[in-house]
């Protein structure tokens, strides 16, 4: 990081906020693997689930990146943001489309995935004929 | 040559040049995993009914492997941090930390994961007479009709962790949609048959793979029986398998719960007695059966040609451990005399150096945190 | 960003050390092979990618034999290939007897591609003329990270030799297209696919380690007063460029490991259940997977490989454009802008490629839009070059005039990209040979002119002589001619729907094969084309040859140059030694004005270099 910080800095504040962004890493591990434990898919369903740990698991590693990464004291590079927003603008461009375009099912991830809400099927366009490129 | 802005920050971009060279980097591997994560994503979502196999991950050694990795995430970023109080000897002392916790995670997926996988199998029936018969030997039950409850039980652990979910409409569910030849059986391969000129059988044990004990089994073999339509030689056709004996494992489809304590025992009863032919292991309560190779329609172990899933599990979780691979080999590069040496003569140079280590490595910690919920919970 | 002048850094002894510990006692292999000096990459990276754009060209010249005269052997290369090339996976010679086979039209067609596009064209521009000049012109001793660099290099040799090494295995290269779509790369038989793979793995890794360096060299390591709009053209052309091979590659490594796998190990990610293999029956894979998902990811990258195709090149044309015209180059920043927007743009359009693949109406709406979109970017930079020229006194040298031919070039060639963009236009001209003639014309007269000029305009700085003007005429004019009597009938053929995988050049549906066909069969004329496009191909190879000659004699005995800076440049590359010494420039530079300050009203030259301090007008 810029060097804006002497040893105390080091010794006394960022050394203890190791422990505690540690501390709060494993908890989140023990949260998420209980909550499968105990079958939060089935009592709030699937969808929920997926927010419950993907959100977690989001929440871990901003604490990794933030502290670990010290972004924190780091943000304000520009080289830096800039180049993880793209990184990640083209990231989430990415994903959305590729899958985007190949749902034909606006019912989306909503299903279970690998259930048949979402099965993706060729040939079988919901849409209507005329709107389609491929059909000739 | 020097070239300027190597230790020293830059005072108009406020970075020497390996941390911008590290961040761009990390950049790159965001898209690299990302493409990874894009195919899960897109696999998953059109995955067939029953095809996701995701409940045979053994989720505690998942979340064991994250507590490691997290630990040594939380080392690098001390070593540094005793590196910026010039304490040397404290950040050796974490560094080692480091590199310790980094080959347990390499130990444990490569050496226990990986192998445990490559040699449990699952087999899958050219007809459902075929394979009604097989289940109601392995539940030791008269009929197939008898033991399809149990049989449902063990579907829904593995393929349908939510198969009770009320919310899916009723006649929607993976297990009816699978035919009973298409569920499949899984197990150890504990022997083999192969038959002579006179037609007379001979029986093969299978040790445990390359000797080591804690790999039980035949390792990664392959039957389909498609391939013989089109002329593919796999494990079966080179050795000239008959029939296969598999002893059934893991617990989930013995039919004696109360010995459910024994799994220990159970792991390596195959391996430690006569699995015999009267269809009983060594400990007796775990039967070994017979199944002849013109009944099996398909038997894999769970490699990464298992199904899709366990394609994209060995890719995801191979690249990253690959990564965790090369940071080791750099960290251990850290703890050599010859980085002594480096850090005496320019320690700002090298505590920078060890940042853009620590910078990596954390990345490959993010990663994990995300791989463990995608590939092991969800 | 905020001009500073380092203290803490000091560079005024830096001619002596160049002569005690820099170049003067190394060996000959550190000095020149293992090296790890920009300048010495940069022609590593310029020698490499010229023989594979050679070999590349000979490929697709054995091609347009066959595609001119089917079925009969290839002259002198015929026999030679016959008797040195593999074998096919059925045990016959590709080449038997001389003759081109199916198989051997389909291996050189995707080595053609391949070779072009990842061992030619973007070495050559990005990584070649990158290394060599833009450290150059920003001021730099170096690129930011020598051993990286030197590491980028080899991987990419690394990645030379296995795509080499893959026409000679038994079965032969890879044959499934050269963008690999699944199942068909999947299921192929040739092993030469998994080198393939394995050869487009370590290029990635190799243009992966070249962008962060290139990123982390224009942003860490400009000179004092190299502010980023004091930066020439190219280099931000180089620096868009960098992040585009940054973030648009990995998705194809990944592509390529997970269609390494599915090979190997016999995954499924892109077999979906159910895939015949001989006969009726299923193949033995675990299905499951979808094969668009290669085409997402392969034109992921593919869409910004593009740009990462035609960047550098228009950063060489402004860089000799404005050099040449006496002019500063029109709308600086407006191109600055218009660069960055296409960098951004490119990767939300690679879908325009799929439109057949049955994606969803709305989806290739979108796709459509950020297409057409994109063509306003390119439009503006063309605009601003072509301004640039206005009232200009121009200086016809070759490089000049390779410079000025790539304009109208790469404009034919962006311009028939629009009806490709469109959904319902893409229906008829997709997979024709429509296709071939837009890309190329915007790779071939488009970059590869911009290279040519590139080599012509630089090579003094690089060698200290200069190549003979009067051939490079001569090279120039017969290019310029025989590149159009290649691409322009092919817009034709295409046009009349003439696929472009044919090995027989569509003679099994001319006319003549099917004389009762009254519509879709190909005329006579749409036949006889290839013959002259053959022609024309033949001729654009004799031409070729005055350049080699040419680029190799001049190297000894070309006309030595005058002085450091013979094209009165104002850039900083021009203001170093001839050739520039390790660690490039005897002092320190230090910048005081903006990149192209051609006739500037109060000077006593016509041109102000951005070294020098007293300038007319602070502007």
């Amino acid at each position: 990081m810029s060097d804006e910080h002497d040893a105390e800095w080091y010794e006394k504040k960022f050394r203890p906020m190791i422990y505690l962004v540690a501390g709060i890493l494993l908890v989140g591990t023990v949260i998420t693997y209980v909550a499968d434990v105990l079958g939060i898919a089935e009592k709030w369903g699937f969808r929920n689930a997926i927010i419950f740990a993907l959100g977690v698991a989001t929440v871990k590693a901003s604490a990794v990146i933030y502290i670990f990464m010290h972004l924190k004291w780091d943000i304000n590079l520009k080289t830096i943001s800039l180049t993880m927003a793209c990184a990640i603008i083209f990231l989430i461009g990415m994903m959305w489309l590729t899958v985007g375009s190949e749902i034909q099912d606006e019912g989306g991830i909503d299903g279970k995935p690998g259930g048949t809400e979402t099965t993706w099927k060729h040939g079988k366009p919901s849409k209507p004929k005329a709107l389609k490129a491929g059909d000739s | 040559m020097e070239l300027p802005y190597n230790s020293k920050p830059r005072p108009d971009t406020g970075l020497y040049n390996g941390k911008v060279g590290i961040w761009l980097f990390l950049a790159s591997e965001i898209m690299l995993f990302g493409g990874l994560f894009s195919a899960y994503l897109l696999l998953r979502v059109g995955a067939d009914d029953g095809n996701w196999s995701m409940g045979l991950m053994t989720k505690w050694v998942g979340a064991f492997n994250t507590f490691i990795l997290i630990a040594s995430s939380a080392t690098v970023v001390l070593a540094w941090v005793c590196l910026k109080l010039k304490d040397w000897a404290g950040f050796r002392f974490w560094k080692w930390w480091t590199v310790g916790f980094a080959a347990t995670f390499l130990i444990v997926k490569w050496g226990y994961e990986w192998p445990a996988k490559f040699t449990h199998y699952d087999i899958t029936f050219t007809s459902n007479q075929q394979a009604e018969k097989v289940f109601a030997d392995v539940f030791d039950k008269g009929s197939y009709n008898d033991c399809e409850e149990d049989h449902r039980k063990i579907w829904n652990e593995r393929y349908d962790a939510d198969g009770e979910n009320k919310d899916i409409p009723e006649g929607k569910k993976a297990w009816g949609k699978v035919d009973i030849k298409d569920k499949p059986l899984d197990g150890h391969v504990v022997g083999y048959y192969t038959e002579n000129e006179q037609g007379e059988r001979q029986h093969h044990k299978v040790e445990a793979a390359f000797g080591i004990s804690f790999w039980s089994h035949a390792f990664a073999w392959r039957y389909d029986a498609r391939n013989t339509v089109l002329g593919i030689t796999d494990t079966f056709s080179e050795k000239g398998i008959v029939a296969v004996e598999i002893a059934p494992t893991h617990g989930v489809w013995d039919a004696h719960p109360e010995e459910e304590a024994s799994a220990a025992n159970r792991r390596y009863a195959e391996a430690d007695n006569d699995t015999g032919h009267d269809g009983h292991a060594g400990h007796g309560h775990h039967k070994a059966i017979t199944i002849e190779t013109s009944q099996i329609s398909r038997l894999s172990s769970y490699e990464p040609a298992h199904s899709t899933f366990f394609a994209v599990y060995y890719t995801l979780t191979g690249l990253h451990a690959l990564h965790v691979f090369g940071g080791i080999l750099v960290m251990l590069y850290h703890l050599l005399p010859i980085s002594q040496r480096v850090y005496e003569s320019d320690p700002e140079r090298f505590t920078n150096r060890i940042e853009i280590t620590g910078l990596f490595w954390h990345f490959v910690d993010l990663v994990w945190i995300f791989l463990f919920p995608i590939l092991y919970l969800l | 960003m905020e001009t500073t002048t380092q203290s803490d850094v000091s560079h005024e002894d830096h001619h002596d050390a160049h002569e005690d510990h820099g170049h003067g006692n190394q060996h000959f292999l550190t000095k020149y092979v293992f090296s790890s000096d920009h300048k010495v990459i940069g022609i590593q990276y310029g020698v490499t990618s010229l023989l594979f754009l050679l070999i590349g060209f000979l490929l697709i010249m054995c091609m347009r034999w066959q595609l001119a005269k089917p079925g009969e052997p290839i002259p002198i290369a015929g026999a030679l290939l016959e008797h040195v090339y593999a074998n096919n996976n059925s045990g016959e010679p590709v080449f038997k007897d001389g003759v081109m086979s199916a198989d051997g039209y389909n291996q050189f067609g995707v080595m053609h591609g391949t070779i072009m596009v990842f061992l030619a064209v973007v070495p050559l521009g990005f990584a070649a003329f990158g290394n060599y000049v833009v450290p150059l012109q920003i001021g730099a001793p170096d690129m930011c990270f020598p051993r990286v660099n030197m590491a980028s290099y080899w991987c990419f040799f690394a990645g030379c030799v296995v795509m080499t090494v893959s026409f000679f295995i038994p079965g032969g290269a890879a044959a499934a297209g050269w963008t690999a779509y699944s199942p068909l790369a999947t299921l192929i038989p040739t092993d030469g696919q998994s080198y393939w793979l394995i050869g487009m793995v370590l290029l990635i890794t190799s243009s992966l380690l070249g962008a962060v360096n290139f990123i982390a060299t224009i942003i860490q390591m400009r000179a004092p007063g190299m502010t980023w709009f004091r930066m020439p053209f190219f280099v931000w052309a180089q620096f868009v460029t960098a992040f585009l091979l940054l973030l648009a590659f990995p998705p194809l490594e990944a592509a390529g490991i997970m269609q390494l796998m599915d090979r190997v190990c016999d995954t499924s990610f892109f077999l979906p259940s159910g895939v015949f293999g001989a006969g009726s029956t299923t193949m033995a894979v675990s299905g499951g997977g979808n094969p668009l998902l290669w085409q997402h990811l392969f034109w992921f990258l593919g869409h910004p490989e593009v740009y990462v195709l035609i960047l550098p090149a228009i950063g060489m044309v402004g860089e000799i454009l404005s050099n040449s015209a006496r002019r500063p180059l029109w709308g600086y920043k407006l191109m600055i802008g218009a660069v960055l927007v296409l960098g951004f743009l490119s990767f939300i359009v690679w879908a325009h490629h799929m439109y057949l693949t049955g994606m969803s109406g709305k989806v290739a709406t979108f796709f459509q839009t950020t297409t057409m979109i994109i063509s306003i970017p390119s439009v503006i930079l063309l605009t601003c070059l072509f301004i640039t020229l206005w009232k200009g006194s121009i200086r016809f040298t070759t490089a000049s005039l390779f410079a000025l031919a790539f304009l109208p070039m790469f404009g034919i060639g962006g311009l028939t990209g629009l009806p490709l963009g469109l959904s319902f236009a893409d229906l008829h001209l997709h997979d024709s040979y429509y296709v071939i003639a837009h890309f190329h014309y915007v790779v071939a007269p488009g970059s590869i002119f911009a290279l040519f000029a590139g080599i012509y305009f630089w090579y003094p700085k690089m060698t200290g002589r200069k190549m003979n003007e009067y051939w490079g005429r001569v090279h120039f004019w017969g290019s310029l001619i025989f590149m159009n009597i290649i691409f322009m009938p092919m817009f034709i053929q295409g046009f009349a729907g003439m696929s472009r995988r044919m090995s027989d050049g569509g003679a099994t549906y001319s006319l003549l094969q099917n004389p009762d066909v009254t519509s879709g069969a190909l005329s006579e004329l749409i036949m006889k084309l290839n013959d002259y496009i053959s022609m024309g191909a033949f001729g654009m190879a004799l031409i070729q040859i005055p350049f080699i000659v040419n680029f190799f004699y001049s190297i000894q005995n070309g006309e030595k140059v005058s002085s450091d800076n013979p094209h009165e440049a104002t850039t900083l590359d021009w203001q170093t030694p001839t050739p520039p010494p390790h660690g490039n420039f005897l002092e320190e530079p230090k910048v005081y004005g903006a990149p192209y300050e051609y006739s500037v009203p109060g000077a006593n030259k016509d041109y102000l270099p951005q070294t020098e301090p007293n300038r007319p007008n602070t502007a």
